[in-house]
């Protein structure tokens, strides 16, 4: 026997004798409600969820006003290159050119296979002090970002810089996770990463004293398009 | 033991009143799963399960209750017994009683539903732990600065009480039958 | 004696232990001892329970949502067999390389193998307990392959040498100025580096950002794998998870066998109670469903992801579990270890995840740690208890502890591991309460014995066994007319009381 044959067979074995209480045959159905306890537009709730978090929230529209956004928080940081999803999947035309030209370059990737050329690579990108992404979605209850990876989506622009800036289309937005994953259940298999960021990286492991920044980004700023 | 008390309580049909949490929740909650597969006895535990109170439930839940015409002096503590609080469910029934009797005079302590720390065989079979959850409990009782600590089991009681004698301490512990009964007879 | 249910197969009772239950005496005085430990466990489970009643409040359905957790996961344990499969097979589909480990030695094995295989000699960790379980570190170590724990917590734990102390905050018991002098000590860090908590986090982050960007393997617990897509839903707050499962070009997921949901929706549902159960946060920082490994090029030549892991192994662990199915404790298996036990329990917060001596502490480890282990080390933890079931009150899918603990008594009994003054004296009282005549006389008699031996109704030390009690305590002597003389009186006289 193969030791998936084993353990599946020491289960089946186990479950002749098992006292599980509350357990029943059906798939149990629940759907979350739709809850909005302090009152406001989708957006004005993800808002106030994020900035609680210590995160950052504006508003562009056009690619011009966009880039001018993106600018100043640049700036803010003293960044000049950043990492970023590929263009179309950004929802904002020549984003990259506009962005070029106010100084900030863009440093692109593919992690190679091979393992020597591949730890350079990565070397070579965390120093980078911002990420760009977009969003995939997002959920007002908790001012929380979903990222799916995939094909000009890499997940190292969320992660590897400390300082994120994601656009997000509010038609993307959802009310709660519950509310997503029923509206999108394909969502979860479409990249090899879904990620919801809630707010900057935080710990609270040294005497419960929370410090934002730990290993994932210290400051999230969000833009609203559209 | 069981079957014992289920023979001598099974004598009558009338409800069952328990001046202890943590004895109602026994014969209600446990004895049907402890004779399960005692077919003389199982019945029959369910049964006497069906019509045994706590006291203080018995009083609110089931009489209708909340004013045994006590009036409290003392100004008094209250610390929630676990077993009638989660066993039993007595979240209110003791509260209202106590408000009733001393009014403003009782207030929980601020800890009220944390363990006293007897938990039966485990004060004497872990006593260092049960010790350090006693002082716990004893600390918020003094710092409360009430004349006694007021809760309906003897269990708890006896060992909070036990506690305040060693540390010669001026607070009394109180049954919560001993303050629903007011002064006692002339 | 009635006919028990069918009992779990587990080895034959080998002999006492007594050196085992000594050693978990030790460790819960010298935990009382500690002052300072038990300041930090006082503030920080406070704190965490305190987190937990308020986002329970804030939550319109809490207790439906506590009710649906509880159904998801007892359906899928029901299940596991048919969840188990379709998620291998699922997860097989999109890239994943399953292996199944019957025992701990089996699973730290494979990882080994993996890492030999991939020519690895750095590895990166985030929080696993099933590593731990696995003695995953120590398997590494042997094989001469660097491994760096990344969670600050248990970073800090590793590089001290220590043990963490609480499943989600494993440095619970250490100080600040300790942080500061294991950093200065082991890690050459200046004293502007350690000036204060946030420069220090800012320094550990320096210091494993170049292990991240080093390591050749990633290895991450799971919190719930979900079947239908063969997903890996991981939750951090720091985001060394994400790293750890993005950056090293091999990620092995570890995974208990019966941690386990059946569709995102689902996990939808135990989400919204796992970072309020844990810390009272409404979301985890970062929650990470990972589905399969890096999605390379697809055939019309577009590009494929240009990040994540380009293997992804995932390591079924049984050890134990399976049995632990069939038992009379397989509810402890729909634990989704969120640690809110440990934060209500009035006993954890006295003596600390330590002196529980395994890997998982609190109420849950005991009954997990004897589950998967057996009595025979362990015969002491599920008397750690006073049964007050503060922690199936908090228990986000509804666990019966204090029943499973009274489960692993009973066994412990059959077992014989009672002790020889317990057995004799639980026979003799109930041979006396059940003679009410008797228990009457007794009772006049330990009345009169007691006035006799002390001052003031007040006895200071009780005899034998029972001197436990006495240890910190007075114990009343026994009142010379009982309630039923008084009841007799009182009745006779043709009175009746209220």
């Amino acid at each position: 026997m193969t030791p998936r044959e084993r353990i599946l067979a020491a289960v089946r074995d186990g479950l002749l004798r098992a006292e599980l209480p509350g357990a029943s045959d059906d798939r149990p159905a629940y759907r979350g409600l739709a809850w909005n306890p302090d009152g406001g537009s989708l957006v004005e709730r993800f808002t106030r969820a994020l900035t609680a978090l210590t995160g950052h929230v504006d508003e562009a529209v056009h690619p011009a006003a966009i880039a001018d956004a993106i600018v100043r928080i640049a700036m803010l940081y003293h960044a000049t290159s950043y990492l970023s999803w590929d263009e179309q999947e950004l929802g904002c035309l020549d984003l990259v050119g506009l962005l070029g030209s106010r100084g900030l370059r863009r440093v692109t990737y593919d992690l190679p296979a091979d393992p020597t050329t591949r730890d350079e690579a990565v070397r070579a990108l965390e120093p980078v002090p911002l990420g760009l992404t977009g969003a995939t979605a997002a959920l007002a209850d908790c001012g929380a970002l979903v990222l799916v990876s995939g094909p000009g989506r890499g997940r190292l622009a969320s992660l590897l810089p400390p300082v994120h800036v994601a656009l997000l289309n509010p038609n993307v937005l959802y009310p709660s996770l519950a509310a997503l994953l029923d509206a999108r259940p394909d969502l979860v298999d479409q990249g090899s990463s879904m990620v919801i960021v809630a707010g900057p990286s935080r710990t609270a492991d040294i005497e419960m004293t929370l410090t934002h920044g730990v290993h994932g980004p210290k400051h999230v700023h969000v833009i609203l398009t559209a | 033991m069981a079957r014992h008390t289920i023979d001598v309580l099974t004598r009558s049909l009338d409800p069952v009143v328990v001046p202890s949490g943590s004895c109602a929740d026994m014969i209600v909650n446990h004895y049907p799963e402890l004779l399960a597969h005692d077919a003389a006895y199982h019945d029959r535990a369910v049964e006497l399960a069906s019509r045994t109170y706590e006291l203080s439930q018995f009083l609110v839940d089931v009489l209708g209750v909340t004013d045994t015409g006590a009036r409290e002096t003392d100004s008094l503590v209250y610390h929630a017994s676990c077993h009638g609080l989660r066993g039993l469910c007595l979240r209110d029934q003791p509260r209202a009683l106590l408000r009733t009797a001393a009014g403003e005079q009782c207030t929980d302590l601020p800890g009220a539903e944390t363990c006293c720390g007897f938990g039966g065989l485990f004060a004497v079979k872990m006593p260092s732990i049960s010790g350090a959850m006693l002082q716990a409990k004893l600390d918020e009782i003094e710092a409360s600065g009430a004349d006694a600590v007021v809760a309906a089991d003897i269990s708890c009681l006896m060992h909070i009480g036990g506690g305040l004698h060693r540390r010669g301490s001026r607070v009394r512990v109180r049954h919560l039958a001993d303050v629903l009964a007011g002064p006692p007879d002339a | 004696m009635p006919d028990a249910p069918s009992s779990p197969r587990h080895p034959a009772p080998p002999a006492q232990a007594p050196a085992a239950a000594a050693a978990f005496y030790a460790r819960v005085d010298a935990a009382l001892a500690d002052k300072a430990l038990h300041r930090a466990l006082s503030l920080t489970t406070g704190r965490l329970a305190g987190g937990l009643t308020s986002a329970f409040a804030a939550l319109p359905d809490g207790e439906a949502l506590r009710d649906a957790a509880r159904r998801i996961r007892a359906h899928t344990i029901a299940h596991l067999d048919r969840y188990l499969v379709q998620f291998s097979e699922q997860a097989e589909r999109r890239g994943c390389q399953l292996h199944w480990a019957d025992t701990a030695a089996d699973a730290s094995r494979i990882v080994v193998e993996i890492a030999q295989a991939n020519g690895i000699s750095l590895a990166v960790k985030s929080k696993s307990m099933l590593s731990e379980e696995i003695e995953l570190n120590a398997a590494f170590e042997s094989a001469g392959i660097r491994v760096v724990e990344t969670d600050l917590g248990e970073f800090v734990v590793q590089v001290g040498g220590d043990k963490p102390s609480h499943i989600i905050m494993p440095i619970v018991h250490r100080s600040r100025e300790y942080v500061a002098a294991l950093f200065r000590d082991k890690l050459g860090a200046s004293n502007t580096d350690v000036a204060d908590v946030p420069a220090m986090t800012a320094f550990a982050r320096r210091v494993l950002r170049q292990e991240f960007v080093r390591a050749g393997m990633g290895v991450s617990g799971v919190n719930l794998a979900v079947a239908d897509t063969g997903s890996l839903c991981l939750v951090s707050n720091e985001g060394n998870g994400r790293l750890t499962t993005t950056l090293p070009r091999v990620h092995v997921a570890l995974v208990g066998l019966e941690r386990i949901v059946p569709t995102a929706a689902d996990l939808g549902v135990v989400l919204q109670l796992l970072a309020r159960s844990a810390t009272g946060q409404a979301m985890p920082v970062y929650t990470s469903i990972l589905t399969g490994p890096r999605r390379a090029r697809v055939d019309n030549g577009v590009t494929g992801e240009p990040d994540g892991p380009d293997q992804l192994h995932v390591v079924i662990v049984d050890n134990g579990r399976s049995r632990l199915l069939g038992s009379d404790l397989a509810e402890i298996l729909y634990c989704v270890r969120c640690g809110a036990c440990l934060n209500i329990c009035p006993v954890y917060r006295h003596i600390g995840g330590h002196a529980y001596g395994g890997v998982y502490p609190g109420p849950v480890g005991s009954v997990v740690t004897p589950g998967l282990m057996g009595l025979d080390q362990w015969s002491e933890l599920p008397h750690a208890s006073t049964l007050c079931g503060a922690c199936r009150d908090v228990c986000p899918v509804r666990i019966d502890l204090p029943h499973l603990l009274l489960k692993l008594r009973e066994r412990g009994v059959a077992e014989d591991r009672a002790p020889f003054w317990l057995q004799i004296g639980m026979r003799v009282f109930s041979a006396v309460a059940t003679r009410p005549r008797l228990y009457a006389w007794l009772g006049r008699v330990a009345a009169l014995l007691g006035a006799a031996a002390s001052r003031d109704g007040w006895l200071t030390r009780l005899p034998g066994p029972l001197s436990g009690w006495t240890t910190s305590r007075d114990f009343p002597v026994p009142a010379k007319r009982s309630f039923t003389d008084l009841w007799r009186e009182k009745t006779a006289k043709g009175r009746r009381t209220l």
